[in-house]
């Protein structure tokens, strides 16, 4: 299975087990940002429950395709707020961006 | 996930998804892309911008990347499609060649 991890806007898609724990995860998203695994923080966007290291991911109910935010340690040792931006249009039409023909 | 195994597409609003490679290379395009020799500046920074495509289409696309994968390998789930999505995605598959 894979879960789509979000910060910002990027999503980082994570090809997992349900039975890795969250502390792997985090170690396979250190490989992609030169961020420590103990500088980050993973929320399941669903309800909004903290990701703990030690659990597996079944345990959480963190399923296939499933949205995790990512969020990072800050100077002051607190972590950052959920920051997840989205397109603001859901779906627009070709021609709204009539300029281009 | 090493860096190296990953790659970044950008959409028309520069929202970034980092795939794996493997998953990348579902489309063909982007395969030729980053193995062919040095033709292409993607193939050295593993990162390609499409303009022309939407996030929700983009993101959608890499959905269908690694749903396509666990296919192959057996696992013959549905691949859901919300009907608004369904001509942007059409075009943006036949230029992905996917």
């Amino acid at each position: 299975m894979y879960i789509r991890v979000k910060r910002n806007k990027t999503t980082y898609f994570i090809q997992c087990d349900p039975t890795e724990k969250t502390l792997e995860i985090k170690q396979k998203l250190n490989g992609l940002i030169d961020q420590p695994v103990n500088d980050q923080r993973l929320i399941l966007v669903g309800t909004g429950e903290v990701l703990e290291d030690s659990k597996s991911l079944a345990e959480q109910k963190v399923e296939n395709d499933a949205v995790v935010a990512l969020t990072f340690r800050k100077d002051d040792n607190e972590f950052e707020d959920v920051n997840i931006v989205r397109p603001n249009d859901f779906y627009q039409p070709r021609d709204a961006d009539g300029a281009n023909w | 996930m090493r860096k190296e195994d990953s790659v970044k597409l950008i959409s028309a609003e520069g929202f970034e998804f980092v795939i794996h490679k493997e998953a990348a290379m579902v489309s063909q395009i982007i395969s030729n892309m980053l193995t062919s020799p040095g033709s292409f500046a993607e193939t050295e920074h593993r990162e390609v911008t499409f303009p022309e495509i939407s996030t929700t289409i983009l993101e959608k696309i890499c959905q269908y990347f690694y749903w396509s994968l666990q296919y192959a390998n057996g696992k013959e789930t549905e691949f859901p499609i919300e009907p608004e999505l369904t001509l942007e995605l059409i075009m943006a598959a036949n230029y992905l060649d996917t």
